[in-house]
């Protein structure tokens, strides 16, 4: 891994909870992000993500642990001395600044000159895609637009490190997909490390060279996103990233497993007789014709014809099952009440621990 | 998360030792109200009930067996209800017409005026007009009625101004809450066959009563803290505490009995205080959503009841303009009732003989606005924005003068500042000190409500950029909350003409107000020049007003409108 720009060392966070008393928003949280890495925290809402997040931006401070940046400890440093640019949900852009000033103002903190600032701002600004909207204010801006002001804000006094907070939330579906172009390509571009939250897997796997699944306060596992999708550790994260099955199997002999009537070649390592659950994508199963009452066939409950694939539900023994199909290269399609085989192949079946 | 707030003391106590401005600001604030909130009060509850280094209950027992005295806190106590009763009922009226009756936008901009109109006139404005109506020879009393020798002092005539003075409090409680009950709701139950009458006291009325309380519990404290309309029109048949206060100090020299008695005014004040904000202040069935849809005429108000309601508020509306008309014209006549020729006389009076107290008022007036704005600004910034220790304790000792009823503020002070170590007594500061402790909480609570509207991620954002906590008040919050402060500015202003209950035990040879000026030409009755004073001190402040009001206009954000209204409210 190259050089940790970001380092989190068991970092809890408890908050006083009105109705539950005490409660951990962040447990024993433990993270490095390397320089230049684009590391998303994923997870529900209320997972602690955010208030991780906010952490390393020092606005809230930890109960325990030790947060440092560039190898120097700033658990207890004050936001403005961290040099972190922050991009947050709402934008919280100042009202009453023109989006110049706006952008100037970390500048303008640190008492540049006048020529520098106006320099630097034209500059971003340009990065950003906005290069004539300097004397626009705020409000007059659609929320993409003040999305990117925010984010020429965040970038202009070349922070260390760049914080994102579900900043993409109050956008409509397709704009998202174009600012979230955009944040990578000027993320990859300037080579800043930076921390990306949101709750949206699909934008996770889209943007993130690294992600970290979290649930309940906890990083249940994080890695790539190929590593997430195949080898998820969890049923959480299972669950959380894409859609999945889960079958419940046993094990039949070293290398052999039971589901639902159908033997798998598999070879699991553990007890004959112990139970295992795998995890099938829906695109990793094979549908093909059955004849009715044949022994491993599942039936169709419901179709949804999707334009380029076609997804099934299907109940298959006790268990319902998500399956789907490019029925451009694989024929004609099943009805609603038909019995079909599924067919599993070994090598993407993925066993839980 | 947003939900639950961090509460971890030693933390917050860290912080704050790291933010050296933030330190100093707090450790100034706590010297500030050490000084002018709790050591007046602390000095004269010693002076109340400690007697050569003993507590004893003695002088209050004293001055409870005392039957004058009785009498005074049984009078107070009546007023105060009776003017609460109907305040909160004439507030109401107001209230419900401008919301229901329908009313085009001209006409409600008037009904406004004439309702806020008392908000801002000196405390004495419709005393005398009451004096000139139904005096011995009163327009109305003798002129139109042709009664001789009537009394216009007493119960009635002291309730019927200080309910003119108060009511649009009530008012200003009321009406956002009638607004905000949507007429939905009303036209609904109309749909399902209720009678107008019956939709009337089975939804819109209950769905006011938080709004009651709250009217008639402000009027209350209001009624039960006035000192100026009593003096007046109480006359010898009907004492109150604030006046007997008064009088024992400044009759009978007797600070301790003075002191007593603004106490005793203390306990209903304390009590009506706390069931106000931590009771009725809570119970609102009203959510204000924001969300304002097509507003038609509503129609479940019978068009007769519109007209009914509609002449009510113009009959009181006319009472209002004919006591302020009748102040103008005795400004400009010789002698009201005896000889009615034109004169300016008393216009020459004021700006010569009453030039001092109109130059001290104002030189007291253009200090303490801005150092009252800044103070109430400050103080309201910390309260919502900053998390530490004894933050809660901040927001209540700062509220203490604001609450406490004048009369016990001004003997506190009085008191305290007498001798040294800290001698402010004759002076003009001590003056300026109580207008800004006294009536700067309008302008933390503005600056309160108009933070809880701005997200705080304007700060973390500021904070990340590099700002410290000063830069960032500065450059982003200063900025944001002007018209809080404005607001407080105005406040300040306006009560630093007006007020007088407090301020009456402050005033020197160097140092006098008009408001007490006034007083004193009513005791000499020579109500020319104090109708003349009156009439001047409406003029500057609509004046300053009209200019605040147009300074806050040019703030386009919508949170503007919320100041404004804070403006008169406090």
């Amino acid at each position: 891994m190259a050089k940790v720009s970001i380092r989190l060392s068991g970092v809890s966070k408890r908050f006083d909870h009105t109705v539950k008393g005490e409660v951990y928003a962040v447990r024993d949280v433990t993270l490095a992000v390397a320089e230049g890495e684009l590391l998303t925290l994923l997870g529900p809402s209320g997972c602690g993500k955010s208030t991780t997040l906010r952490m390393i931006a020092g606005f809230e401070e930890p109960d325990a642990g030790t947060i440092s940046i560039d190898g120097k400890d700033v658990t207890h440093v004050l936001p403005n001395r961290r040099g972190i640019g922050f991009v947050f949900q709402n934008y919280a852009l100042f009202p009453h600044l023109s989006v110049f000033e706006n952008v100037a103002y970390a500048l303008r903190v640190q008492g540049k000159d006048e020529a520098s600032i106006k320099r630097d701002v034209t500059g971003v600004l340009g990065l950003v895609g906005l290069a004539n909207y300097e004397r626009q204010q705020p409000h007059q801006m659609s929320g993409g637009e003040q999305q990117r002001v925010a984010l020429a804000r965040a970038v202009v006094f070349q922070p260390k490190v760049l914080l994102f907070d579900e900043p993409l939330s109050n956008l409509d579906a397709k704009l998202r997909v174009e600012m979230r172009e955009q944040i990578r390509s000027l993320q990859k571009r300037i080579g800043i490390t930076t921390v990306y939250v949101t709750h949206d897997q699909e934008e996770a796997m889209a943007i993130s060279d690294r992600i970290a699944v979290m649930e309940r306060g906890q990083i249940v596992q994080d890695g790539t996103a190929p590593d997430l999708y195949y080898k998820p550790k969890t049923e959480f994260v299972a669950r959380f990233i894409g859609r999945t099955n889960l079958l419940d199997g046993r094990v039949l002999s070293a290398g052999e497993v039971e589901v639902e009537g159908q033997r798998l070649p598999l070879s699991t390592g553990r007890p004959v007789g112990s139970t295992v659950r795998l995890v099938v994508r829906p695109e990793m199963i094979d549908l093909a014709a059955a004849n009715p009452g044949e022994p491993g066939t599942g039936r169709v409950l419901q179709r949804t014809f999707l334009g380029e694939k076609t997804d099934y539900d299907i109940q298959f023994g006790n268990t319902r099952i998500q399956a789907c199909r490019s029925d451009a290269f694989r024929g004609a399609a099943f009805d609603v009440g038909a019995p079909v085989r599924l067919k599993f192949d070994p090598a993407n079946i993925h066993l839980l621990a | 998360m947003a939900a639950a707030s961090s509460a971890q003391s030693s933390h917050s106590w860290r912080r704050v030792a790291r933010d050296p401005v933030l330190l100093s600001t707090i450790l100034v604030v706590w010297v500030l109200l050490a000084l002018f909130v709790v050591f007046p009060l602390v000095e004269l509850l010693a002076r109340a009930f400690v007697d050569e280094g003993k507590v004893t209950l003695g002088p209050l027992l004293e001055i409870v067996s005392n039957g004058g005295h009785r009498t005074a806190l049984a009078n107070s106590l009546i007023l105060a209800t009776a003017v609460g009763i109907a305040g909160t009922a004439l507030g109401f009226l107001f209230a419900f017409t401008a919301v229901r009756a329908g009313l085009g936008r001209h006409w409600l901009t008037l009904l406004d005026a004439v309702v806020l109109l008392p908000l801002v006139s000196p405390p004495f404005t419709t005393s005398i007009s009451i004096i000139f109506s139904f005096g011995p020879k009163g327009f109305i009393s003798h002129d139109l009625l042709g009664l001789g020798n009537v009394s216009p002092y007493g119960f009635w005539s002291t309730a019927l101004a200080e309910t003119l003075t108060y009511f649009p409090i009530a008012y200003l409680t009321l009406r956002p809450i009638l607004a905000a009950i949507d007429p939905n709701l009303e036209e609904m139950a109309f749909s399902l066959g209720g009678s107008r009458g019956r939709i009337f006291r089975t939804v819109t009325l209950p769905l006011a009563v938080p709004g009651f309380a709250n009217a008639f519990l402000l009027l209350f404290a209001a009624s039960l803290a006035d000192f100026a309309t009593p003096l007046i029109l109480g006359g010898n048949g009907f004492p109150v505490l604030p006046t007997e206060a008064y009088l024992q100090i400044t009759g009978l020299f007797d600070f301790k009995g003075g002191a007593v008695l603004s106490l005793v005014l203390l306990v209903p004040a304390a009590f009506v205080f706390f069931l106000q904000r931590y009771w009725v202040g809570r119970r609102t069935y009203v959510t204000v959503t924001g969300k304002v849809g097509q507003r038609s005429r509503t129609r479940a108000l019978a068009p007769w009841a519109g007209v009914l309601l509609v002449a009510g508020c113009f009959a009181v509306a006319a009472l209002i303009a004919y006591f302020y008309g009748l102040l103008v014209y005795a400004s400009l006549v010789v002698a009201f009732g005896a000889n009615n020729s034109f004169t300016l006389a008393h216009y020459h009076v004021i700006f010569t003989e009453g030039l001092p107290a109109i130059r001290d008022t104002l030189i007291i007036a253009a200090i303490g606005m801005p150092l009252g704005g800044f103070y109430g600004v400050l103080v309201g910034y910390l309260i919502a924005r900053k998390n530490f220790p004894g933050r809660r304790a901040m927001e209540l000792v700062a509220m203490i003068n604001y609450a406490l009823p004048g009369t016990i503020v001004g003997i506190g002070y009085l008191i305290a500042f007498n001798d040294p170590p800290i001698a402010l007594t004759g002076g003009a500061m001590i003056i300026v000190a109580c207008y800004v402790f006294r009536y700067s909480p309008t302008g933390i609570r503005a600056t309160v409500a108009l933070l809880q509207q701005i997200d705080r991620s304007l700060e973390e954002a500021s904070s990340s950029l590099g700002a410290g906590s000063g830069e960032t008040f500065r450059r982003v919050t200063l900025p944001l909350i002007a018209p809080a402060f404005f607001a407080g500015l105005g406040v300040v202003f306006i009560r630093s003409m007006t007020a007088i209950s407090a301020t009456i035990f402050l005033v020197s040879i160097s140092w006098t107000l008009i408001t007490v000026r006034i007083l004193e030409n009513m005791t000499e009755l020579a109500l020319g020049p104090a109708a003349a004073f009156s009439v001047f001190v409406i003029v500057v402040v609509f004046i300053v007003v009209a200019a605040l009001s147009a300074v806050l206009a040019r703030f386009r954000a919508p949170t503007a409108g919320t100041a404004a209204r804070s403006f008169l409210g406090g």
